[in-house]
Protein backbone atom coordinates (compact mmCIF):
# COMPACT_ATOMS: atom_id res chain seq x y z
CA UNK A 1 0.00 0.00 0.00
CA UNK A 2 3.20 2.40 0.72
CA UNK A 3 4.23 1.48 -2.65
CA UNK A 4 0.73 2.54 -4.04
CA UNK A 5 0.41 6.10 -1.94
CA UNK A 6 4.20 7.03 -3.25
CA UNK A 7 2.75 5.70 -7.09
CA UNK A 8 -0.28 8.14 -6.77
CA UNK A 9 1.34 10.99 -5.06
CA UNK A 10 4.19 11.37 -7.69
CA UNK A 11 1.34 10.84 -10.59
CA UNK A 12 -1.06 13.39 -8.79
CA UNK A 13 1.96 16.07 -8.36
CA UNK A 14 3.34 15.70 -12.27
CA UNK A 15 0.15 15.65 -13.37
CA UNK A 16 -0.53 19.09 -12.09
CA UNK A 17 2.21 21.09 -12.58
CA UNK A 18 4.62 21.46 -15.09
CA UNK A 19 8.33 20.76 -14.85
CA UNK A 20 11.03 20.51 -11.81
CA UNK A 21 11.07 22.82 -9.09
CA UNK A 22 7.42 24.00 -10.28
CA UNK A 23 6.19 20.50 -8.58
CA UNK A 24 7.72 20.91 -4.74
CA UNK A 25 5.11 23.42 -3.69
CA UNK A 26 2.86 20.56 -3.95
CA UNK A 27 4.95 17.60 -3.15
CA UNK A 28 5.78 19.32 0.40
CA UNK A 29 2.73 18.68 1.45
CA UNK A 30 2.35 15.70 0.97
CA UNK A 31 5.62 13.97 1.47
CA UNK A 32 7.34 15.82 4.31
CA UNK A 33 5.92 14.42 7.94
CA UNK A 34 5.10 11.81 5.92
CA UNK A 35 8.33 10.05 4.85
CA UNK A 36 10.63 12.82 5.35
CA UNK A 37 12.00 15.57 7.59
CA UNK A 38 11.63 18.95 6.01
CA UNK A 39 15.69 18.71 6.69
CA UNK A 40 15.60 15.64 3.87
CA UNK A 41 13.71 18.06 1.88
CA UNK A 42 15.60 20.69 1.72
CA UNK A 43 18.76 17.95 0.88
CA UNK A 44 16.51 16.29 -1.63
CA UNK A 45 15.33 19.77 -3.39
CA UNK A 46 19.18 21.43 -3.38
CA UNK A 47 20.36 18.15 -4.63
CA UNK A 48 17.95 17.53 -7.47
CA UNK A 49 19.13 21.94 -8.08
CA UNK A 50 22.89 20.48 -8.72
CA UNK A 51 22.85 17.73 -10.20
CA UNK A 52 22.17 17.13 -13.88
CA UNK A 53 19.00 16.07 -15.08
CA UNK A 54 15.26 16.48 -14.47
CA UNK A 55 14.64 17.55 -10.86
CA UNK A 56 11.38 15.82 -11.29
CA UNK A 57 13.05 12.26 -11.44
CA UNK A 58 15.55 13.09 -9.01
CA UNK A 59 13.10 14.05 -6.16
CA UNK A 60 11.13 11.04 -6.86
CA UNK A 61 14.27 9.18 -6.62
CA UNK A 62 15.46 10.56 -3.04
CA UNK A 63 12.08 10.22 -1.57
CA UNK A 64 11.19 7.18 -3.03
CA UNK A 65 14.47 5.74 -1.63
CA UNK A 66 14.09 7.52 2.01
CA UNK A 67 10.21 5.69 1.99
CA UNK A 68 10.81 2.55 0.87
CA UNK A 69 14.15 1.94 -0.18
CA UNK A 70 14.41 0.79 -4.23
CA UNK A 71 10.88 -0.41 -4.32
CA UNK A 72 9.56 2.93 -3.38
CA UNK A 73 12.22 4.69 -5.66
CA UNK A 74 10.68 2.66 -8.53
CA UNK A 75 7.23 3.43 -7.91
CA UNK A 76 8.29 7.02 -7.35
CA UNK A 77 9.94 7.15 -10.51
CA UNK A 78 7.20 5.47 -12.67
CA UNK A 79 4.52 8.00 -11.05
CA UNK A 80 6.87 10.61 -12.40
CA UNK A 81 6.95 9.51 -15.66
CA UNK A 82 3.98 8.42 -16.89
CA UNK A 83 2.21 11.97 -17.09
CA UNK A 84 4.76 13.88 -19.25
CA UNK A 85 5.18 10.73 -21.27
CA UNK A 86 2.13 9.67 -22.01
CA UNK A 87 0.31 12.62 -22.10
CA UNK A 88 3.26 14.52 -24.87
CA UNK A 89 2.90 10.87 -27.05
CA UNK A 90 -1.21 11.24 -27.04
CA UNK A 91 -0.58 14.90 -27.81
CA UNK A 92 2.03 14.25 -30.95
CA UNK A 93 -0.77 11.88 -32.10
CA UNK A 94 -4.21 13.75 -31.06
CA UNK A 95 -2.65 16.81 -32.18
CA UNK A 96 -1.21 16.62 -35.63
CA UNK A 97 -4.89 16.59 -36.40
CA UNK A 98 -6.66 18.83 -33.45
CA UNK A 99 -3.05 21.12 -33.29
CA UNK A 100 -3.46 23.36 -30.42
CA UNK A 101 -6.88 23.06 -28.02
CA UNK A 102 -7.09 26.32 -26.70
CA UNK A 103 -9.22 25.15 -23.01
CA UNK A 104 -5.72 23.07 -22.42
CA UNK A 105 -3.48 26.44 -22.58
CA UNK A 106 -6.24 28.23 -20.70
CA UNK A 107 -6.15 25.19 -17.85
CA UNK A 108 -2.61 25.86 -17.68
CA UNK A 109 -2.82 29.61 -17.37
CA UNK A 110 -4.94 28.89 -14.60
CA UNK A 111 -2.84 26.55 -12.83
CA UNK A 112 0.46 29.01 -12.92
CA UNK A 113 -0.85 31.37 -10.17
CA UNK A 114 -1.65 28.53 -7.59
CA UNK A 115 1.43 26.86 -8.61
CA UNK A 116 3.40 30.32 -7.64
CA UNK A 117 1.53 30.72 -4.84
CA UNK A 118 1.91 27.39 -3.75
CA UNK A 119 6.08 27.90 -4.47
CA UNK A 120 6.64 30.60 -2.43
CA UNK A 121 4.70 29.25 0.40
CA UNK A 122 7.26 26.30 0.47
CA UNK A 123 10.06 28.59 -0.18
CA UNK A 124 9.44 30.31 3.26
CA UNK A 125 8.91 26.95 4.92
CA UNK A 126 12.45 25.97 3.30
CA UNK A 127 14.23 29.08 4.69
CA UNK A 128 14.96 27.97 8.17
CA UNK A 129 15.99 24.08 7.12
CA UNK A 130 14.73 21.91 9.87
CA UNK A 131 14.98 24.09 12.95
CA UNK A 132 12.39 26.84 11.80
CA UNK A 133 14.65 29.70 12.70
CA UNK A 134 15.14 32.89 11.38
CA UNK A 135 18.13 34.52 13.18
CA UNK A 136 20.45 36.62 11.39
CA UNK A 137 22.67 33.47 9.71
CA UNK A 138 19.91 32.38 7.64
CA UNK A 139 18.34 36.14 7.07
CA UNK A 140 22.53 36.74 5.87
CA UNK A 141 22.60 33.41 3.57
CA UNK A 142 19.12 34.31 2.05
CA UNK A 143 20.05 37.51 1.56
CA UNK A 144 23.40 36.37 -0.15
CA UNK A 145 22.09 34.33 -2.21
CA UNK A 146 19.50 36.11 -3.74
CA UNK A 147 21.79 39.18 -4.45
CA UNK A 148 23.94 36.45 -6.55
CA UNK A 149 20.93 35.48 -8.44
CA UNK A 150 19.93 38.61 -9.01
CA UNK A 151 22.91 38.58 -10.74
CA UNK A 152 22.48 35.88 -13.00
CA UNK A 153 25.07 33.45 -10.54
CA UNK A 154 24.39 29.30 -11.39
CA UNK A 155 22.61 28.13 -8.88
CA UNK A 156 24.12 24.95 -7.82
CA UNK A 157 27.11 26.86 -7.47
CA UNK A 158 25.29 29.73 -5.23
CA UNK A 159 23.51 26.40 -3.35
CA UNK A 160 26.75 24.85 -3.11
CA UNK A 161 28.96 27.89 -1.60
CA UNK A 162 25.89 28.57 0.58
CA UNK A 163 26.13 25.12 2.09
CA UNK A 164 29.44 25.53 3.06
CA UNK A 165 29.11 28.65 4.54
CA UNK A 166 26.76 27.07 6.79
CA UNK A 167 28.92 24.25 7.80
CA UNK A 168 31.23 27.16 9.59
CA UNK A 169 28.26 29.71 10.89
CA UNK A 170 25.99 26.60 12.04
CA UNK A 171 28.58 25.11 14.42
CA UNK B 1 6.49 14.69 -41.60
CA UNK B 2 9.34 15.30 -43.69
CA UNK B 3 12.50 15.06 -41.81
CA UNK B 4 15.82 15.43 -42.85
CA UNK B 5 17.09 11.98 -41.83
CA UNK B 6 20.31 11.73 -43.78
CA UNK B 7 20.49 7.65 -45.10
CA UNK B 8 21.03 7.15 -40.89
CA UNK B 9 19.77 3.59 -40.31
CA UNK B 10 17.00 2.69 -37.65
CA UNK B 11 19.92 1.30 -35.17
CA UNK B 12 22.33 4.53 -35.92
CA UNK B 13 19.37 6.82 -35.53
CA UNK B 14 18.10 5.20 -31.99
CA UNK B 15 21.99 5.26 -30.76
CA UNK B 16 22.46 9.18 -31.88
CA UNK B 17 18.78 9.99 -30.27
CA UNK B 18 19.92 7.98 -27.27
CA UNK B 19 23.40 10.01 -27.23
CA UNK B 20 22.10 13.32 -27.83
CA UNK B 21 19.52 13.03 -24.74
CA UNK B 22 22.19 11.54 -22.44
CA UNK B 23 24.32 14.23 -23.20
CA UNK B 24 22.22 16.91 -22.44
CA UNK B 25 20.31 16.03 -19.64
CA UNK B 26 24.17 15.08 -18.19
CA UNK B 27 25.45 18.89 -19.00
CA UNK B 28 22.28 21.26 -17.57
CA UNK B 29 20.41 20.93 -14.56
CA UNK B 30 17.56 20.61 -16.46
CA UNK B 31 14.64 23.42 -17.68
CA UNK B 32 15.20 26.08 -19.59
CA UNK B 33 18.81 25.71 -19.90
CA UNK B 34 18.93 22.54 -21.44
CA UNK B 35 15.84 24.06 -24.41
CA UNK B 36 19.20 25.73 -25.87
CA UNK B 37 21.60 23.00 -25.98
CA UNK B 38 19.01 20.50 -27.31
CA UNK B 39 18.70 22.74 -29.82
CA UNK B 40 22.10 22.82 -30.71
CA UNK B 41 22.31 18.64 -30.91
CA UNK B 42 18.81 17.93 -32.86
CA UNK B 43 17.98 21.28 -35.50
CA UNK B 44 19.30 20.60 -38.58
CA UNK B 45 20.83 16.93 -37.48
CA UNK B 46 17.59 15.19 -36.38
CA UNK B 47 14.57 17.43 -37.30
CA UNK B 48 14.13 20.78 -38.46
CA UNK B 49 13.31 23.85 -36.87
CA UNK B 50 9.86 24.54 -37.39
CA UNK B 51 9.47 20.92 -35.57
CA UNK B 52 11.17 22.06 -32.99
CA UNK B 53 9.65 24.88 -31.83
CA UNK B 54 6.49 22.89 -32.20
CA UNK B 55 8.01 20.45 -29.44
CA UNK B 56 8.80 23.66 -27.46
CA UNK B 57 5.30 24.43 -27.41
CA UNK B 58 3.39 21.60 -26.83
CA UNK B 59 5.75 20.90 -23.75
CA UNK B 60 4.76 24.37 -22.16
CA UNK B 61 1.15 22.83 -22.33
CA UNK B 62 1.58 19.24 -21.27
CA UNK B 63 2.13 19.04 -17.37
CA UNK B 64 5.10 16.79 -16.10
CA UNK B 65 9.08 17.31 -16.32
CA UNK B 66 10.37 19.08 -19.29
CA UNK B 67 13.19 17.03 -20.22
CA UNK B 68 10.87 13.98 -20.73
CA UNK B 69 8.95 15.59 -22.93
CA UNK B 70 10.97 17.13 -25.20
CA UNK B 71 12.71 13.65 -24.99
CA UNK B 72 9.55 12.04 -25.86
CA UNK B 73 8.44 14.79 -28.88
CA UNK B 74 11.52 14.88 -30.28
CA UNK B 75 12.40 10.83 -30.13
CA UNK B 76 8.79 10.05 -31.76
CA UNK B 77 8.94 12.71 -34.30
CA UNK B 78 12.61 11.43 -35.43
CA UNK B 79 12.28 7.69 -35.11
CA UNK B 80 8.35 6.64 -33.90
CA UNK B 81 7.91 4.28 -30.31
CA UNK B 82 11.64 3.26 -30.87
CA UNK B 83 13.43 6.29 -31.07
CA UNK B 84 11.12 7.69 -28.47
CA UNK B 85 12.53 5.21 -26.10
CA UNK B 86 16.23 5.68 -26.74
CA UNK B 87 15.89 9.09 -26.55
CA UNK B 88 13.94 9.21 -23.20
CA UNK B 89 16.22 5.99 -21.78
CA UNK B 90 18.90 9.01 -22.55
CA UNK B 91 16.94 11.52 -20.48
CA UNK B 92 16.05 9.26 -17.35
CA UNK B 93 19.46 8.09 -17.13
CA UNK B 94 21.72 10.88 -15.77
CA UNK B 95 19.01 12.58 -13.13
CA UNK B 96 18.35 8.84 -11.84
CA UNK B 97 21.74 7.52 -11.44
CA UNK B 98 23.01 10.55 -9.80
CA UNK B 99 20.57 10.68 -7.55
CA UNK B 100 20.47 7.05 -6.48
CA UNK B 101 24.91 7.66 -5.84
CA UNK B 102 24.49 10.97 -4.00
CA UNK B 103 21.32 9.76 -1.54
CA UNK B 104 23.45 6.53 -1.08
CA UNK B 105 26.70 8.38 -0.30
CA UNK B 106 24.58 10.83 2.01
CA UNK B 107 22.80 8.54 3.96
CA UNK B 108 26.43 8.11 5.84
CA UNK B 109 27.08 11.37 7.11
CA UNK B 110 23.60 12.26 7.92
CA UNK B 111 23.73 12.45 11.29
CA UNK B 112 27.45 14.15 11.11
CA UNK B 113 27.67 17.99 12.09
CA UNK B 114 28.83 19.48 9.53
CA UNK B 115 26.03 17.77 7.39
CA UNK B 116 24.08 19.32 9.00
CA UNK B 117 25.40 22.62 9.08
CA UNK B 118 25.58 22.47 5.11
CA UNK B 119 21.52 21.66 5.02
CA UNK B 120 20.70 24.56 7.18
CA UNK B 121 23.18 26.66 5.26
CA UNK B 122 21.99 25.38 2.02
CA UNK B 123 18.44 26.19 3.33
CA UNK B 124 18.12 29.75 2.89
CA UNK B 125 20.08 30.05 -0.65
CA UNK B 126 17.19 27.33 -1.84
CA UNK B 127 14.26 29.34 -0.60
CA UNK B 128 15.78 32.19 -2.42
CA UNK B 129 15.61 30.12 -5.46
CA UNK B 130 12.45 28.99 -4.97
CA UNK B 131 10.71 32.31 -4.43
CA UNK B 132 12.23 33.47 -7.74
CA UNK B 133 11.22 30.30 -9.81
CA UNK B 134 7.52 30.74 -8.20
CA UNK B 135 7.95 34.71 -9.79
CA UNK B 136 9.14 33.36 -13.18
CA UNK B 137 6.16 30.93 -13.14
CA UNK B 138 3.62 33.60 -12.44
CA UNK B 139 5.36 36.59 -14.50
CA UNK B 140 6.42 35.10 -17.71
CA UNK B 141 8.19 37.81 -19.37
CA UNK B 142 4.95 39.07 -20.95
CA UNK B 143 2.30 41.64 -18.36
CA UNK B 144 0.93 40.61 -15.72
CA UNK B 145 -2.55 40.10 -15.61
CA UNK B 146 -5.53 41.37 -13.35
CA UNK B 147 -7.12 38.24 -13.31
CA UNK B 148 -4.01 36.43 -12.95
CA UNK B 149 -3.59 38.30 -9.60
CA UNK B 150 -7.20 37.98 -8.47
CA UNK B 151 -6.50 34.01 -8.95
CA UNK B 152 -3.39 34.13 -6.91
CA UNK B 153 -5.29 36.13 -3.53
CA UNK B 154 -8.30 33.62 -4.20
CA UNK B 155 -5.91 30.35 -4.26
CA UNK B 156 -4.34 32.00 -1.33
CA UNK B 157 -7.07 32.47 0.63
CA UNK B 158 -8.04 29.12 -0.37
CA UNK B 159 -4.35 27.37 0.87
CA UNK B 160 -5.38 29.68 4.47
CA UNK B 161 -8.95 28.16 4.84
CA UNK B 162 -7.68 24.66 4.47
CA UNK B 163 -8.11 23.30 1.07
CA UNK B 164 -6.09 20.74 0.19
CA UNK B 165 -3.08 22.22 -2.63
CA UNK B 166 -3.80 19.56 -4.88
CA UNK B 167 -7.59 20.75 -4.93
CA UNK B 168 -6.86 24.04 -5.12
CA UNK B 169 -4.85 23.76 -8.41
CA UNK B 170 -7.13 21.74 -10.00
CA UNK B 171 -9.67 23.98 -9.66
CA UNK B 172 -7.21 27.43 -10.38
CA UNK B 173 -7.01 25.36 -13.83
CA UNK B 174 -10.77 25.15 -14.21
CA UNK B 175 -11.32 28.52 -13.55
CA UNK B 176 -9.00 29.59 -15.75
CA UNK B 177 -10.54 28.08 -18.50
CA UNK B 178 -13.32 30.53 -18.54
CA UNK B 179 -11.33 33.39 -16.71
CA UNK B 180 -8.87 33.57 -19.49
CA UNK B 181 -10.60 33.28 -22.53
Amino acid sequence: MELLSLFWIFLKVNMLSISGLASIGLLHQEVVGRWVTNEQFVQAVSFASVLPGSDALQLAMFIGLQAHGMPGAMAALLGSLLPPTVLMLALVLLLYRLRREAWISRFVEGLTPAVAVLMLYVAWKLLGGASFTLDWRTLLLGLGALVAFLFNAPPPAVLIVSGLAGIFLFK
Amino acid sequence: MTMKIANLSLLRLWARLFWTFLKVNLMTSSGPASVGLIYKEVVGKIMDEEHFVEAVGFSNVVPGSEALKLAMFIGYSAGRIGGALAALLGAILPPTVSMLIVTLAVQQFQDAPWMKGFIRGMAPALAMLVALAAWKVFYNGKRIRKRAVLLAMLCLLALFAGVMPPLVVLLAGIVGIWLFR
